[in-house]
């Protein structure tokens, strides 16, 4: 399998001197549904907005499907999609208007967003609100178009920051199943969760972080031996104190 | 190109009322959509009245060559200063950057399409000026057909370069600002220093051109704006294009205009991302131990809580502080220069007394004071987080009440300061000055209640920039328009009563009506709170 997110010696700091991110290095391939979990403030979605394009970092580099993200950034973005925690998308668009705003933005043909709006907003129960302001949504409504704009470019890397939190339990049963068929035909994904059962039951490799630096890293066999993931973590998270 | 099209669009469609109004189902939404077109349609055609009877006047004396150069000085000035105060809030630290910058735009291409998406929206401002002086200039120039044509395409020219200027300071101070740990404040500092720099600028070039010669007014404001384009090239090629018919000069203006705008974009997007990354993020210091905590009243905490929501927005602070600053300064240099020297050098050494302007004092200081009030956009910019005010357990009156007592913290010390260094350096009684001083704190409560009574009239939660309620918002304009042209009536009122009358009686008729006026607006706003719940 094929590298498709490369972060080597990744480092964050500010001005203060801190380091939000240390020497973070991990590699995810293709078909990988590879989880990143750690405490809050550990430096997940530090990490997870460098891997986007969104957040400069001081040192080492991040590639995806062989591009830097420091010198190639258009290239990279236009096979990863990001969904954030808390997508701040356009409040007084409708959510078709947002979808075919992002659709425009990938280039992607009117029968082919039409027809995968069509089948993730199904998927996820939202057809009929897809004429509405995105301001009348609730917070999981937004969370939904925010993973359906992720979704209708067929991205080689899906990077999710917290994808579960709003989501109700029908859509994150719909989210589980998409990835696990996104990574059927190659695709990375890459995402933070707190939620570690979710993690154990989905993910082939995990990595776990803290204050900055990746303490443990590796398939899910290799991290749990036998244990569950709660416990591999919480002993990770003793061995370092 | 495509692309920026695409980004351009969606820029103008997110915020743009007709959106709204197509697609919400909410009737009073609608409604208030409608009212504040209605509103802004009066703002314009008053706009249009004051500059085409302007031009009517330079008509009559016989100047309306200089009406085009007016008209691209007027553009210009307007351009660069509406835009240093919104550069922070629209090119930078805005709400969607995360969203975007992870899409295939490059940097360059979202700086620029948020510069466009800036000047589109202003330009509705600038056109009225430049239509209403077309119209003035054709009525009594009488020009070819071809000259409207050049005027209508060059107008719209006009503003980019000054705006351009304007994004390009901003743009260094976000980049100093975002090498230092505490990145608002000194790009807060930064700011407001070019502001006053730019403001001095404007006054010393003012006054050099003025030659210290009392002339008729018209005649000298047009030898000030010539002598200005002349340094100002732009503005002189918009104005030898239109009474020259000077090609050369029209071509030069829309050169300059895409060359900068292009020249600027490519350094812009070098590096957008590193000052956006430090504008937006903050490390943390995780270094706090627990102390013995203070208590506050309720009022004092959510007073305290909006010190902090402005101190932590350079685009609030700006705005919100720079009438306080300009106040301050005032008054010291009227201390330290006297004040029959500033009243000469403003009135370019007309011959009158200068105590006759005495009762005027309170409302010349409101003037910098009163001209914003935090209270106008604090109740909007709670946006994402009104429910934390919502769910607490206070009644919205508290809540209100708490942003009229940080508004009043913020405007009394600066009012009693300049009052007292006007009244000082004009020698004016103690009894005089000490109700100057109550009538100052009275027109700080009317502010403040007449603010909130806007702000909370005109509630806008569902922003996509907080310039957007901080500048352009329906409260701000609807608190500031009437507020503006009261002050100037009531001080020259104030001037004319002073001739007939006693200051001191003056003062407290003034006192006894601003200070019912501000009750009746507290309690409009008690009203609407308990309407808000």
């Amino acid at each position: 399998m094929s590298a498709m997110l490369e972060i080597k010696n990744y480092t964050k700091s500010y001005g203060s001197g801190k380091k939000a991110a240390d020497n973070v290095s991990l590699t995810v391939e293709a078909g990988d549904i590879f989880g990143f979990i750690g405490h809050n403030g550990a430096g997940k979605s530090t990490t997870i907005r460098a891997v986007v394009g969104v957040l400069d970092f001081t040192e080492g580099d991040i590639f995806i499907d062989g591009h830097s993200v420091k010198t190639e950034p258009i290239e990279c973005k236009k096979i990863t999609a990001y969904i954030p925690d808390n997508p701040d998308l356009y409040e007084n668009l409708t959510g078709i208007q947002y979808l075919n705003f992002i659709a425009d933005v990938f280039e992607i043909g009117a029968a082919e967003r039409e027809e995968l709006i069509r089948k993730y907003a199904d998927a996820f129960e939202i057809t009929d609100a897809l004429g509405d302001l995105i301001s009348s949504y609730s917070h999981g409504m937004k969370q939904k178009v925010a993973i359906i704009s992720a979704l209708i470019h067929s991205p080689k890397l899906l990077v999710l920051d917290e994808p579960f939190v709003g989501l109700d339990p029908k859509a994150a049963f719909v989210l589980k199943e998409l990835m696990h068929e996104m990574c059927g035909k190659g695709t990375a994904i890459f995402f933070s969760t707190h939620v570690l059962d979710v993690a154990e039951k989905l993910c082939n490799k995990v990595a776990i972080i803290k204050q900055g630096r990746i303490i443990d890293v590796g398939t899910m066999e290799e991290l749990t031996e036998g244990h569950s993931l709660e416990e591999a973590f919480l002993e990770a998270d003793n061995e370092e104190k | 190109m495509k692309k920026n099209n695409i980004l351009l669009k969606t820029l103008l469609m997110s915020t743009s009322s007709l959106n709204i109004f197509r697609y919400t189902t909410d009737k009073k939404k609608k409604g208030k959509i409608v009212g504040a077109f209605f509103g802004l349609l009066a703002l314009y055609a008053m706009l249009m009245f004051y500059f085409i009877a302007a031009c009517v006047g330079y008509g009559k004396i016989g100047i309306i060559d200089s009406v085009p150069v007016l008209c691209s000085v007027s553009i210009s000035m307007l351009a660069f200063f509406f835009t240093i105060f919104k550069t922070n809030g629209y090119l930078f630290n805005f709400r969607e950057y995360d969203m975007l910058m992870s899409l295939p735009f490059e940097a360059k291409t979202v700086a620029a399409c948020k510069f466009l998406y800036m000047y589109v929206k202003s330009l509705p401002w600038y056109q009225s000026i430049s239509l209403s002086m077309m119209i003035g200039y054709g009525i009594y120039a009488k020009p070819s057909p071809v000259t409207y044509i050049l005027w209508i395409v060059l107008s719209l020219f006009l503003p980019i370069i000054p705006m351009l200027v304007a994004s390009f300071l901003g743009f260094i101070i976000a980049r100093i600002s975002a090498g230092f740990r505490k990145t608002n404040i000194v790009q807060t500092i930064l700011t407001v220093a070019l502001v006053l720099f730019a403001f001095s600028i404007r006054f010393i070039m003012e006054d050099l051109f003025r030659n210290n010669k009392v002339e008729e007014v018209l005649t000298d404001m047009s030898g000030v704006t010539d002598n200005m384009a002349g340094y100002y090239l732009p503005a002189k090629w918009f104005a030898n294009a239109i009474t020259k018919s000077g090609i050369s000069d029209a071509l030069l203006l829309v050169g300059l205009s895409v060359i900068l705008f292009t020249a600027v974009f490519v350094i812009v997007g070098r590096s957008y991302r590193n000052i956006n990354s430090s504008l937006k993020n903050h490390a943390a210091s995780k270094n706090y131990s627990m102390t013995s905590q203070k208590t506050k009243s309720v009022l004092n905490s959510i007073a305290f809580k909006e010190l902090k929501r402005m101190t932590g927005s350079t685009a609030y602070m700006v705005n919100g502080g720079m009438g306080q600053i300009l106040c301050t300064i005032a008054g010291i240099l009227v201390l330290i220069v006297g004040f029959d020297n500033a009243v000469t050098m403003i009135t370019q050494n007309a011959p009158f007394d200068h105590a006759i302007i005495r009762p005027a004092i309170p409302f010349i200081i409101y003037f910098f004071i009163g001209m914003v009030a935090t209270t106008a956009c604090s109740p909007s910019l709670e946006g994402k987080s009104y429910w934390i005010i919502k769910s607490l357990p206070l009644s919205m009156k508290t809540v209100y009440r708490g942003k009229m007592l940080f508004n009043m913290y913020a405007t009394v010390p600066f009012m009693t300061f300049g009052i007292l260094c006007l009244c000082i350096s004009s020698k004016t009684p103690f009894v005089e000055s000490l109700l100057y001083i109550i009538l100052g704190i009275v027109l700080c409560a009317f502010s403040t209640a007449w603010g909130c009574v806007c702000g909370v009239k005109h509630l806008k939660l569902d922003w996509e920039n907080e310039i957007e309620v901080i500048k352009q918002s329906s409260a701000v304009v609807i608190y500031m328009f009437p507020n503006m042209i009261r002050t100037m009536l009531f001080a020259a009122g104030a001037v004319i009563l002073g001739r007939v009358m006693d200051n001191r009686l003056i003062a407290l008729i003034f006192i006894v009506f601003e200070s019912a006026l501000a009750m009746l607006c507290y309690a409009r706003v008690m009203a609407l709170a308990k309407k808000n719940k």
